[in-house]
């Protein structure tokens, strides 16, 4: 009777440790497709696909909720990249495909009340309550999700003309063709 | 666990209309706001920052110079308003524009 408890026992034992270790080393971290997913995304977080950012988006489309085509600021290279991903057909982007922008505001208006460094999701805007806000160029994404929050309309969005310093290099892109 | 040895890393920042820098600094643990401006050399990018004039802050929050910094905060030195607020909500009182919404959160004045 003890006997066979004890075998029980540790069975359980070891049986118990197998699982624990296998569930530390085999660890997977979520959905490996909504990181690849999310790597083609942007990252610019401005929800214009309706979802609170990049991430959430991401996940909406791995599980299948969200159509690829509804992230402007991707365009539609970023519609093709998820196509190729996921096997999907390429479709027409679900809104106009704008030029790249950045926040400018005017120095001779802004009140210092830090609604737009709120509104940022890429903690692009320097400044603090009563102190000049100032956008950083490099960082601001343009998803314009700070100018209506501006009480006083002194941000505007100015489109990045192409010139010697904003010019980058655009990746070749490769059509890869079937051979029979 | 021998704390003071760690490093952190923080960045400073100082941002004109048409030029900004984002500088990277590693520095021991309990360094100060002062001390990372100091060793970013953003001073001699922008010699018109003076420590004693132009208000600091940690991510939109004021703060003294004197403040212990934590690894990934971002430094950040102001420049004064140019505006008055006062002045610049009368006008657009005046002009009959309102201020949008988010106005009465605006705490300085």
């Amino acid at each position: 009777m003890i006997t066979a408890i004890l075998i029980m026992a540790l069975g359980a034992v070891i049986l118990g440790a197998a699982l624990g270790y296998a569930s530390v080393k085999f660890k997977v971290q979520g959905n490996p497709l909504v990181e690849k997913i999310d790597a083609i995304l942007p990252q610019t977080q401005c929800g214009q696909c309706g979802y609170p950012g990049c991430k959430p988006y991401a996940e909406a489309i791995a599980e299948g909720e969200a159509d690829i085509n509804r992230c402007p600021p991707g365009g539609m290279e970023g519609v093709r990249k998820l196509a190729d991903l996921l096997g999907r057909e390429v479709k027409p982007l679900d809104a106009e495909e704008k030029p790249k922008q950045v926040a400018i505001i005017d120095e001779q208006l802004c009140i210092g009340c830090t609604l737009c460094v709120q509104a940022c999701p890429v903690d692009a805007i320097v400044g603090a309550a009563k102190q000049m806000h100032t956008v950083v160029a490099s960082l601001c994404t343009g998803c314009e999700l700070c100018v209506k929050p501006c009480p006083v309309e002194c941000i505007h969005m100015e489109r990045i003309v192409e010139n010697i310093d904003t010019w980058k290099w655009k990746y070749p892109v490769f059509e890869i063709k079937r051979v029979a | 666990m021998n704390r003071m040895s760690d490093l952190i890393r923080v960045e400073v920042v100082y941002a004109l209309p048409d030029r900004q820098e984002l500088l990277r600094v590693e520095l021991p643990a309990g360094a100060t706001v002062r001390d990372a401006i100091e060793n970013s050399g953003i001073r001699t990018k922008f010699p018109e920052i003076d420590l004693d004039g132009n208000k600091v802050g940690v991510f939109s929050k004021l703060v003294k110079l004197d403040v212990v910094l934590r690894d990934r905060d971002r430094v950040e030195i102001y420049r004064p308003l140019i505006a008055d607020p006062k002045v610049v909500r009368k006008q657009r009182a005046a002009e009959g524009k309102a201020m949008k919404k988010g106005a009465g959160e605006y705490k300085g004045c």
